[in-house]
C-alpha cells in the first residue's frame, strides 16, 4: 500500500483563481437575472403565459447558485462542512419551531445565518444555497428562492467581517437590511415562476396592493419589504444570542471569527439582551477569561 | 424496472421544465394525473399525499384568492364586490399557474419519494464536489428524524428547572433560549467530533474514491438522460425563441 | 517482543495549550508504546486524558487545535513541534490510517451519511480508494472481529450503546492501524458488554494493535494491562505495572475511581439499616403508565409500537430525610419512573403526591421548585455562560414566589441577596466555586453533572430526584455527590435515585426497591 506522508504541505493556491472564477460567475447570473426580470416585466407577467420569465429566473438563479456551490464547497475545511447539515436542520427545525411558537414568520435561515458568522460570507452564501436544495427534496416550491437564501448567506458574513455582531443592537440593524435585499431578490421568483406567494397571509396583503391598481411585481415587492426585513432582524437577533452563548474554545475553532473579531471581547460577551443584570460582581469573579 | 437515481433525477427535473416551458393547460394536466397515478402504483401514495396536500392547499388558495378577486388587468368582470372584481382572465390566470406549479411539484416530490437516497449518495460521492454535495444532502436527512427526539428531551430537561411554556412574546423568546442554546451546543459539539473523525478517516483526501455500494446503471438508462436533457434543453430554446407562442 | 527498539507511537509532550488559554493543559507526558501492548492513562476527570488522546491520534492537530512543543513519533517517523509557524502540519488522513481513535460518544463519530452498517465499516477504505472486493473482504473480517456480524445490514443508528461502540471500533481499526486509542470505552456498558469489549481489547492486543485506554476508572478490566500511566493536571504523575501504581496508593488522590475491591459484593447488607420514618414527601400510589404509539412523519417510515405499561399499578412512599435507591435492568422503566415525580410524564392511572398535595394537572415546570430532578445528561440542561449564572437562574422568580407566601413582602434587594447566597452555598456544596465564571459546556464531564446538581440544590427542593448520579463522575466527583445527598437527607429532604451500580445503591441508601415488570419490589 502506498503510504501517502503523514504530514501536509504548505498549500498552493493553484485552483484559487479558478474557485473566484466561478464565485464571480455565480453572483454575475444571479444579478444579471434580477436587472433582466425587473427591467422586462411590465410587458411579461399578466399577458402571456409568462413562461419564458419564469424560465430565465429559474435558470438565471438555479445556475447562479448552483455555481456558488461548486466555487465554494471544495474550499471549505471539514470543520465547517461538517457544520452545515446542522445548519439546514435548524433551519427546518427552528424555523418550525419558532414559526409555531413565536410569531407568523418563517425564520426559516437561522442555521445558515450562523453558519455566515462563524465562518464567513462564502460559507454562508453555500448554505444558504444548500438549505434550498436540500430543502426542495421535502419541498420543491423552495427550490427556485436558493439564490435569494445565498444573499442572505452572503450579506450575513459580511455583516459579522464588518463588525455588526460586535454590538448587539447592530444584528437586528443589519438583519433588517439583508431583509431588504433578500425580499427585493426574491420577489421576481415569486412573481414569475409562482404568479403570487405559496402562503394565505402573504398572499393577503399581496391582494391588497393588488386592489389598489398595482402591477404583480410591484405589490409583491412591496409585500417581501413589508415581512422580509422583519423576518430577517429576528432571525440575526436570534443568531446574535446564540453565537455569543457558544463557549470560547468552540469559537475559536473558527477562524474567520477570530481574524475579524466578529464578536464583542475576548471570552466575556456584553450587552446580552438575554433581559438579565449583568452578573454581580460581588461572587468570585476572579475567574477571567483571557 | 429499478431506476438509477440519476435516471429518477434527469426525467423528473426534464418533466418539470418541459412543462414549465411549455405553459399549456392540457399537458400540465396530464402531468399531474401523471404523477399521480404512478405515485399511486409504485405505492408511494400514502406517504407523499400529505406532503402534497401541505404545500399545494396553501398555495393554490393563495393564487386563486389574489388573482380570482384582485385582477385589475381583467376586463370580462363577472362578479364585483367593491373593490374585489372576479374576472374570467384573473380566474384563468390562477388556474393556468396553479396547474403548471402542481405538475412541476407532484414530479419532483415523486422523484424524492422514490429515489433511495444511499444509492444517491453513492452514486454521487464517485465525484470530486458530489461527495461533499451528497454529505451535506444525506447528513442532513439523518441528523433530522433524529432533532425532534433531541429537543422533546432537551425540553424535558428544561421543564424540569423551572420553565412554562406560556406567556408573552418575551416568556416565549426566554423559552426559545432555554431549548436552542442546548440544542445548537450539543450539535455543534458533536460536528467537531465528526469532522474530526471524518478526517481521519480520509474524508479530506482529494484523492479518487471508491464506492461500496453497488448502483446498477443499465445503459438503456444512461442512453435514455442525455435525451431527455436534450428535450429539456429544447423546450427552453423554443419558448425563449418564440415567447408567446403556445397556449 | 522487548527487543523491537522501534515503538509503534511515542511522544514527548513538553506542553500543549489551547488556544487563548493561558495554562497549558498538558505539561510534561512521555509515552511509549510498543506494538502488541496495552497501556490504560488514568487520570480524573479534567486531567487531560482526552486530549493526550486526541493529540496521539491526530483528531487535535497541533497548530490549528493547539500549541505544541515536543514530538510525536509514529513508526520511525519523528515529527518535532516548537509551536511555531514552521512546524510540521499532520496530514489527519494518513496519520488516521496507523492511529485509531474511538471517542467517548461513539455516535458522533459516525458517518452519518451511510445507509448499513457495512457501508459505514467501508467508508475509510472508500475514501482511500480502495477496489470493492478488498473492501468487502476487510468488512467482513473487522465484523467478525468486533462481533458485527449478524448486523451488517442494519441502520447505524438503530444499534444500541454498546453495539454503537463496537462499530466505532471497527471503522477505526478497519485500515489496520498499529495504535488504537479508545476515551473511556467501558463507560456506561452493562456487566456483560463491558466483557464483550475487553474480549474484543485482548484480541486486538494479541494481533499486534497497540492499544491505549483513557479511563477515570481503575477497572479490573484494566488490570492486565501492560503499563498504567496516571495523570493528574496534565501531568505524568506516575507509570508503571498496574501493581506498581495501585501499591503507590496515588490513585483515589488523583480522582480515579477505585472499584470496590472487596469480592462477593453482592452479600453487603445495605448501610443504613435504620429505617427513617415520618410524614411521606413523595407518594405514588398504584400509578400506571403506558407510551403511545410514535407519531409519524412525513419523510420517515412510521414506527408502530405495542403500548405495553412500563408502570404498572406501582406504589411507592418516600419519607422527609429518607433516601431510596431504584434499582432495576436496562429498559425496566427506571427513567420513566423518575419522569413522574415532578410530573413531565402524567400516569394513565394513579396518582402522585408531593407534600400531600397532588401534583396532577399542574405543568412540570411548577413542580420543579419542589422536586428536583437530575438527569444523565447535564448538557440537555445547561445554557448559561458562567457557572454562576448558570446556579442563579430563575432563583429570584422562585425565591419571591416562596418568601411571598411566608414572610409577606420583602424588598426586591432582598431577594437578589438571597437569591446570590443560596447560589453560592450551592456552588460550595458541590465544590465549584473556584469555576464560577467559567462556561459551562468547558468544563470536564465530572464537573457539568455536578453543576447540574448545583441547579437543582440550589432551589432546595423538597425531593430530590436523581437519573443515574454516578455515571461520568470521577472519585472526587463521587465522594461530592455521596456528602450532597447525605446532607440533603439530613436536612428532611427525600432523595430518590435511580441506578444500575449496585454497590452503590447499597452504600449510600436507606431502602432499595427493584423494579421489574412495572412494579416495585422490597430488595432488601
Amino acid at each position: 500500500m502506498s503510504s501517502p506522508s503523514l504530514t501536509l504541505e504548505s498549500p498552493t493556491p493553484a485552483a484559487a483563481r479558478k474557485r473566484r472564477l466561478l464565485e464571480i460567475l455565480g453572483a454575475l447570473a444571479i444579478a444579471g437575472t434580477y436587472i433582466y426580470l425587473v427591467l422586462n416585466q411590465p410587458a411579461d407577467i399578466t399577458g402571456g403565459p409568462g413562461s419564458a420569465s419564469a424560465l430565465i429566473a429559474l435558470s438565471g438563479f438555479l445556475a447562479g447558485a448552483v455555481l456558488l456551490i461548486v466555487a465554494v464547497l471544495p474550499t471549505l475545511p471539514v470543520s465547517t462542512l461538517v457544520l452545515i447539515p446542522v445548519a439546514l436542520v435548524l433551519n427546518i427545525v427552528l424555523g418550525q419551531f419558532v414559526g409555531s411558537t413565536l410569531v407568523p414568520f418563517y425564520l426559516d435561515a437561522i442555521g445558515t445565518v450562523l453558519i455566515a458568522v462563524l465562518a464567513g460570507p462564502a460559507a454562508g452564501a453555500a448554505t444558504g444555497a444548500l438549505s434550498s436544495i436540500v430543502w426542495s427534496f421535502f419541498n420543491p416550491t423552495v427550490l427556485p428562492f436558493a439564490a435569494g437564501a445565498a444573499l442572505i448567506g452572503c450579506v450575513a458574513g459580511l455583516a459579522a467581517r464588518y463588525g455588526l455582531f460586535r454590538r448587539f443592537y447592530l444584528a437586528p440593524v443589519a438583519g433588517f437590511l439583508a431583509g431588504i435585499i433578500g425580499g427585493v431578490v426574491s420577489a421576481p421568483i415569486a412573481a414569475f415562476v409562482f404568479g403570487g406567494t405559496s402562503g394565505l397571509a402573504t398572499g393577503a396583503i399581496v391582494s391588497a396592493f393588488r386592489s389598489m391598481g398595482d402591477t404583480l411585481l410591484a405589490a409583491i415587492t412591496k409585500q417581501a419589504l413589508i415581512s422580509d426585513p422583519m423576518d430577517k432582524a429576528i432571525v440575526f437577533t436570534l443568531v446574535a444570542v446564540l453565537v455569543y452563548a457558544l463557549p470560547r474554545r468552540t469559537r475559536q475553532q473558527f477562524p474567520f471569527v477570530g481574524r475579524h473579531r466578529v464578536l464583542a471581547g475576548a471570552g466575556q460577551s456584553k450587552g446580552l439582551p438575554a433581559g438579565r443584570t449583568t452578573v454581580r460582581s460581588t461572587v468570585h469573579s476572579t475567574g477571567q477569561d483571557s | 424496472m429499478r431506476l438509477h437515481p440519476f435516471t429518477s433525477l434527469t426525467a423528473a427535473g426534464s418533466t418539470a421544465v418541459i412543462t414549465t416551458a411549455a405553459a399549456s393547460l392540457p399537458l400540465s394536466l396530464t402531468v399531474i394525473a401523471g404523477a399521480a397515478f404512478l405515485a399511486a402504483a409504485g405505492g408511494a401514495g400514502r406517504r407523499m399525499a400529505p406532503a402534497a396536500a401541505g404545500i399545494l392547499v396553501p398555495l393554490v388558495l393563495s393564487l386563486f384568492i389574489l388573482h380570482g378577486l384582485f385582477f385589475p388587468e381583467g376586463t370580462s368582470v363577472l362578479a364585483q364586490w367593491g373593490p374585489a372584481r372576479v374576472t374570467a382572465e384573473g380566474l384563468r390566470f390562477a388556474l393556468e399557474r396553479t396547474a403548471q406549479l402542481s405538475a412541476s411539484v407532484l414530479v419532483l416530490l415523486l422523484c424524492s419519494f422514490t429515489i433511495s437516497v444511499p444509492d444517491l449518495v453513492a452514486a454521487l460521492s464517485a465525484r470530486g464536489v458530489h461527495a461533499r454535495f451528497a454529505f451535506v444532502l444525506a447528513s442532513t436527512l439523518t441528523l433530522l428524524p433524529a432533532i425532534s427526539t433531541r429537543l422533546a428531551r432537551i425540553r424535558q430537561a428544561q421543564e424540569a428547572r423551572g420553565l412554562v411554556i406560556t406567556g408573552g412574546v418575551f416568556r416565549r423568546l426566554a423559552a426559545f433560549r432555554w431549548q436552542a442554546i442546548p440544542l445548537v451546543l450539543s450539535l455543534v459539539e458533536e460536528a467537531g467530533t465528526r469532522a474530526a473523525a471524518l478526517e481521519a478517516r480520509g474524508f479530506g483526501n482529494s484523492g479518487a474514491r471508491t464506492s461500496y455500494r453497488e448502483v446498477p446503471d443499465p445503459p438503456l438508462q444512461r442512453r435514455l438522460r442525455p435525451v431527455l436533457l436534450l428535450a429539456a434543453a429544447a423546450a427552453i430554446a423554443v419558448r425563449l425563441w418564440q415567447p408567446t407562442a403556445g397556449a | 517482543m522487548a527487543e523491537l527498539t522501534t515503538p509503534a507511537l511515542a511522544a514527548g509532550i513538553e506542553s500543549f495549550t489551547y488556544p487563548g488559554d493561558a495554562a497549558p493543559v498538558l505539561d510534561g507526558v512521555d509515552l511509549s508504546l510498543a506494538a502488541g501492548t496495552l497501556t490504560a492513562v488514568l487520570g480524573g476527570s479534567g486531567s487531560g486524558k482526552s486530549t493526550l488522546g486526541r493529540l496521539l491520534a491526530g483528531w487535535l492537530l497541533p497548530g490549528a487545535g493547539g500549541t505544541l512543543t515536543g514530538f510525536l513519533d509514529l513508526g520511525g517517523t519523528r515529527l518535532r513541534f516548537t509551536g511555531g509557524a514552521a512546524d510540521p502540519r499532520i496530514n489527519p488522513g494518513s496519520w488516521g490510517r496507523s492511529v485509531g481513535f474511538v471517542p467517548q460518544d461513539a455516535a458522533a463519530a459516525l458517518s452519518t451519511v451511510r445507509a448499513t452498517v457495512a457501508e459505514e465499516l467501508a467508508f475509510g477504505l472508500e475514501n482511500a480508494g480502495v477496489e470493492r472486493a478488498a473492501m468487502a473482504e476487510a468488512v467482513r473480517r473487522t465484523a467478525s472481529q468486533t462481533s458485527l456480524a449478524h448486523l451488517l445490514d442494519k441502520d447505524p443508528a438503530t444499534l444500541s450503546g454498546g453495539q454503537l461502540r463496537r462499530l466505532a471500533i471497527g471503522c477505526a481499526v478497519i485500515s489496520g492501524p498499529a495504535v488504537l486509542v479508545m476515551d473511556e470505552p467501558f463507560a456506561s456498558l452493562d456487566r456483560s458488554g463491558a466483557e464483550d469489549l475487553a474480549d474484543l481489547v485482548r484480541n486486538l492486543v494479541k494481533d499486534g494493535t497497540a492499544v491505549v485506554v483513557l479511563s477515570q476508572r481503575a477497572d479490573d478490566l484494566l488490570l492486565d494491562a501492560d503499563s498504567w500511566l496516571l495523570l493528574t493536571g496534565g501531568t505524568a504523575a506516575m507509570a508503571g505495572t498496574p501493581a506498581e501504581v495501585s501499591a503507590a496508593g496515588v490513585l483515589e488522590a488523583a480522582g480515579v475511581v477505585c472499584p470496590r475491591q472487596t469480592a462477593g459484593s453482592g452479600i453487603l447488607p445495605p448501610v443504613c439499616a435504620a429505617p427513617v420514618s415520618g410524614p411521606p414527601a413523595l407518594e405514588l400510589r398504584h400509578v400506571s403508565f403506558a407510551y403511545e404509539g410514535k407519531r409519524r412523519r412525513a419523510w420517515a417510515p412510521a414506527t408502530p409500537e405495542a403500548a405495553a405499561p412500563v408502570l404498572d399499578g406501582l406504589s411507592l412512599s418516600v419519607a422527609a430525610g429518607e433516601i431510596v435507591a431504584v434499582t432495576g435492568s436496562n429498559g425496566a422503566g427506571k427513567s420513566t419512573l423518575l419522569r413522574h415525580l415532578n410530573g413531565l410524564l402524567r400516569p394513565t392511572a394513579g396518582s402522585v403526591l408531593v407534600n400531600g398535595r397532588n401534583i396532577g394537572g399542574q405543568p412540570a415546570g411548577r413542580v420543579s421548585g419542589e422536586v428536583g430532578l437530575l438527569f444523565q445528561q447535564p448538557r440537555d440542561q445547561l445554557f448559561e455562560r458562567t457557572v454562576e449564572r448558570e446556579v442563579r437562574f430563575g432563583l429570584d422568580r422562585h425565591r419571591r414566589r416562596r418568601l411571598s407566601a411566608a414572610l409577606g413582602r420583602p424588598t426586591a434587594n432582598d431577594h437578589g441577596v438571597a437569591a446570590d447566597r443560596a447560589a453560592r452555598q450551592a456552588l460550595d456544596a458541590v465544590g465549584l466555586e473556584h469555576l464560577a465564571g467559567r462556561h459551562p459546556a468547558e468544563l470536564p464531564a465530572s464537573q457539568q453533572r455536578l453543576l447540574a446538581l448545583a441547579t437543582v440544590l440550589a432551589r432546595r427542593p423538597a425531593v430530590l430526584a436523581l437519573d443515574e448520579p454516578t455515571v461520568a463522575l470521577d472519585g472526587h466527583g463521587l465522594a461530592v455527590l455521596d456528602r450532597v445527598v447525605r446532607q440533603a437527607a439530613a436536612e428532611g429532604t427525600a432523595v430518590v435515585l435511580v441506578t444500575h451500580d449496585h454497590d452503590y445503591a447499597r452504600s449510600i441508601a436507606h431502602r432499595l426497591v427493584h423494579l421489574d415488570s412495572g412494579r416495585l419490589q422490597s430488595a432488601g
